[in-house]
């Protein structure tokens, strides 16, 4: 191998610094003591706890996101990520990734109507999300917080729209018990305003739908993190055969599996934020590799829970199950995460040659 | 959290230069070919080289025989001779018996070592494994019994590697059978050139060559022992923390991956070296990247790639060793019958490494304690899972 073929030195650092430590903290603390497993039960299945929202926007979570120039307090992504652990670890019921990811779109674009929206989303007056998928030929699509939102950003064709509808359209069961709701997207629908077109604004959209997965991939992990936490508690407390469940390697290897693909994820995610932040342009398979990551993850933690509190897992009462229904309920919504491959493949030739 | 680039100083990137043109001359074709020949994990020609550059134990201080490196000039040393698939199987097994006799060792014994190691004159072999057990290190049977002021060491260790070129093994023993298992064993710093010793050598399936060691009435003095009589484990715990990477070092350029880091190396090489071979253009000007089939196995071997160096710890030994045997597997057959033709056979894809590689691969599951060691570190020091009941007190 020749000396021209040195690779570039980086620094290979994931501890969180202070100021991502408190971070971390507050809310991690916040949603520990605002939202018990009880609070999600109770939320279902709409899934949207309007007064938890409510405290959830008074400590910042969504203005934080908004860059301090177009008006919010200008987070990182490494920080919403942070946010993100703690609302997937104890599933909180509210829209939050939706309302951040449509938020920092409106903050992207340049129209005057995108800056009226935005400070209305600021205040709380609006709720903003975002249909995930650009609109094809069926205007129709399952659009995630739409149940409680009356705003959809949508990308159709080269337009990114706003579509205003006069109240949420009814909710449709799912189950993850998520706040999902049909949106029609078609030019016909209600009150429909264009913000942005051409080029920019397909890749406005492009970057909304990435900071989505990122965020909810951050949450997934999390989730999954926590379903490893109760499998552990359960099979460390109960007996059979007279030893305790935890003590069969057969039984505590597939937990360790779990948690490994938990862990890993976690710190992939924190990575592809670093990098989405700060060098934006390099290693650009690391947001879809992170996603696809997490998504396998909270699956497969959420379904070894499941397994290794045997009946008990299978039952309602278990809260391994709040888990095991958004690993994919939530993981599905943004489409096979697998078809991210495809996104890693077409940036690796760059990254690795 | 910091992946920033490093901005390398004028003064920093004179020794990566220096480094470069210094192993363009001594980690030359010939070391290659012989390692790629005999699979020693050591070229005495390139330590002798390093150890004239202080490079053997390269943030030593300078008076010590090392170079004094800062830490970022010893991970751009590391990374350069990793990147030129250096062996150094001998200088790492060296490594861990240091730490064990700069902690443990008699005055006397560190002189007799230690600036021979810094000046490449010294090598270390691990004496663990034995014939009757692998992982279950503290149930070696291996004795050593006192005789006046020495001791007399009896017994068989299995994958002793390096022991071929080694002047010492760190030597586990038996030293009380009437106490509990981890009670009973100290552990000998043993010259390999005393009588008795029968060294014999083991091929393996991923080319390299280890040995087993015969102990039979082998005489050693008592200041070749390395911690108290029977307190062995405690002088095992901290390198066989260290092999088992459980330990890391606060360098912002660490792997935190520690003991997986190096399998991880591996897998990255071959998928280099995937992506170079779907990249180039067959006689028809296509290339197998053109394919999607292709784009997607190797984009999950690259997410694999970094699923591997985001596991911390013992998690990270599991999936370093495990994605490299599933993933070498997988990019055999992605490349094709070409895959399987060793290095020097006509037409072997990117020179034979992909045939070795999945070879290799599946002896990572097992160096340093397997992985299902891991798993139940994992599972009862990370998780804290309950331990299983023993059988044997």
């Amino acid at each position: 191998m020749s000396a021209a073929k040195q690779r570039q030195l980086r620094r290979n650092d994931y501890s969180l610094d202070e100021q991502q430590q408190a971070v971390h903290e507050a809310f991690a603390d916040f949603f520990t003591a605002e939202c018990p497993s009880s609070r999600v039960r109770a939320a279902e299945p709409l899934g949207f706890d309007q007064a938890l929202w409510g405290k959830v926007r008074e400590l910042g979570a969504v203005s934080m996101a908004v860059p301090a120039d177009r008006g919010g307090d200008g987070a990182t992504l490494i920080d919403l990520v942070l946010v993100a652990e703690q609302y997937g670890r104890v599933l909180a019921p509210v829209p939050l990734i939706e309302a951040v990811a449509a938020a920092r779109l409106l903050a992207r674009l340049d129209a005057d109507a995108a800056a009226d929206f935005l400070a209305a989303t600021l205040t709380g007056e609006m709720l903003p999300t975002l249909a995930l998928h650009q609109v094809g030929h069926d205007p129709r699509q399952i659009v995630p917080a739409g149940a409680v939102a009356r705003q959809v950003l949508a990308l159709h064709g080269q337009e990114l729209v706003l579509i205003t509808a006069a109240a949420p359209p009814e909710h449709v069961e799912n189950m993850a018990h998520a706040s999902l709701a049909w949106w029609d997207l078609s030019a016909q629908s209600g009150d429909r305003q264009v913000l942005a077109a051409g080029p920019r604004a397909v890749e406005a959209f492009a970057a909304a739908v990435r900071e989505w997965k990122l965020l909810t991939g951050a949450a997934l992990a999390s989730s999954g993190d926590d379903a490893v936490r109760l499998a552990v508690d359960f099979v460390s407390s109960r007996t059979a055969f007279g030893q305790l469940v935890g003590s069969f390697q057969a039984v505590a290897n597939a937990i360790v599996d779990a948690a490994t693909a938990v862990s890993a994820a976690r710190n992939l995610t924190r990575k592809a934020a670093w990098f989405a932040e700060y060098a934006p342009h390099e290693r650009r398979e690391l947001q879809p590799m992170a996603y696809l990551a997490s998504a396998r993850a909270a699956v497969q933690a959420a379904t070894t829970a499941v397994h290794v509190q045997g009946g008990f897992g299978f039952s309602v009462e278990s809260d391994v199950t709040l888990h095991f229904r958004r690993a994919k309920g939530w993981s599905v919504l943004a489409g096979d995460p697998s078809r991210e491959l495809f996104d890693i493949a077409a940036h690796l030739p760059a990254s690795f040659q | 959290m910091d992946f920033s680039t490093v901005e390398l100083t004028d003064e920093t990137r004179e020794f990566r230069r220096d480094v470069s043109e210094f192993l363009d001359v001594h980690l030359n074709e010939a070391v290659l070919e012989t390692e790629r020949r005999t699979g020693a994990g050591h070229s005495q020609p390139l330590h002798r080289a390093l150890a004239s550059r202080g490079w053997v134990q390269p943030t030593w201080p300078v008076d010590e025989g090392g170079a004094g490196l800062d830490p970022l000039q010893n991970r751009i040393l590391q990374l350069e001779l990793a990147d030129r698939d250096a062996p150094m199987i001998s200088s790492g097994t060296t490594r861990i018996v240091v730490g064990a006799v700069r902690s443990y060792g008699s005055p006397w014994l560190k002189e007799q070592v230690l600036p021979a190691v810094a000046a490449g004159e010294v090598i270390c072999c691990l004496g663990y494994t034995e014939p009757d057990g692998g992982s279950d290190l503290a149930g070696v049977r291996t004795g050593a019994v006192r005789d006046g002021t020495g001791w007399v060491i009896n017994g068989a260790k299995m994958f002793t590697t390096g022991a071929q070129h080694c002047q010492y093994c760190f030597l586990v023993t038996r030293t009380n059978t009437e106490v509990p298992k981890h009670k009973g064993i100290t552990t000998f710093l043993v010259p390999l050139d005393r009588a008795g010793i029968e060294i014999r050598p083991i091929e393996t399936l991923g080319g390299e060559r280890t040995n087993a060691v015969f102990y039979t009435d082998v005489r050693i003095e008592d200041d070749y022992r390395l911690g108290p009589v029977d307190q062995g484990w405690k002088v095992l715990s901290g390198p066989l923390s260290d092999e088992h990477g459980l330990q890391r070092g606060d360098a912002e350029l660490d792997e935190i991956n520690g003991q997986g880091a190096g399998y991880r190396a591996t897998l990255d090489r071959l998928f280099r070296h995937a992506l170079h071979w779907a990249l180039t253009a067959g006689p028809d000007g296509s290339r197998p990247y053109d394919e999607p089939f292709v784009q997607l196995r190797l984009a999950e071997i690259a997410t694999d790639l970094e699923i591997a160096r985001s596991t911390p710890g013992a998690m990270g030994r599991v999936n370093g060793s495990e994605l490299l045997i599933r993933d070498s597997a997988l990019l055999v057959d992605l490349v094709g019958p070409t895959a399987v033709l060793p290095h020097g056979a006509t037409g072997a894809s990117e020179d034979g490494l992909f045939e070795w590689g999945h070879r290799y691969a599946q002896g990572t599951a097992t160096y340093g304690g397997t992985t299902d060691i891991m798993r139940n570190i994992v599972a009862q020091r990370v998780l804290g899972l309950p331990r299983p009941p023993r059988f044997d007190g």
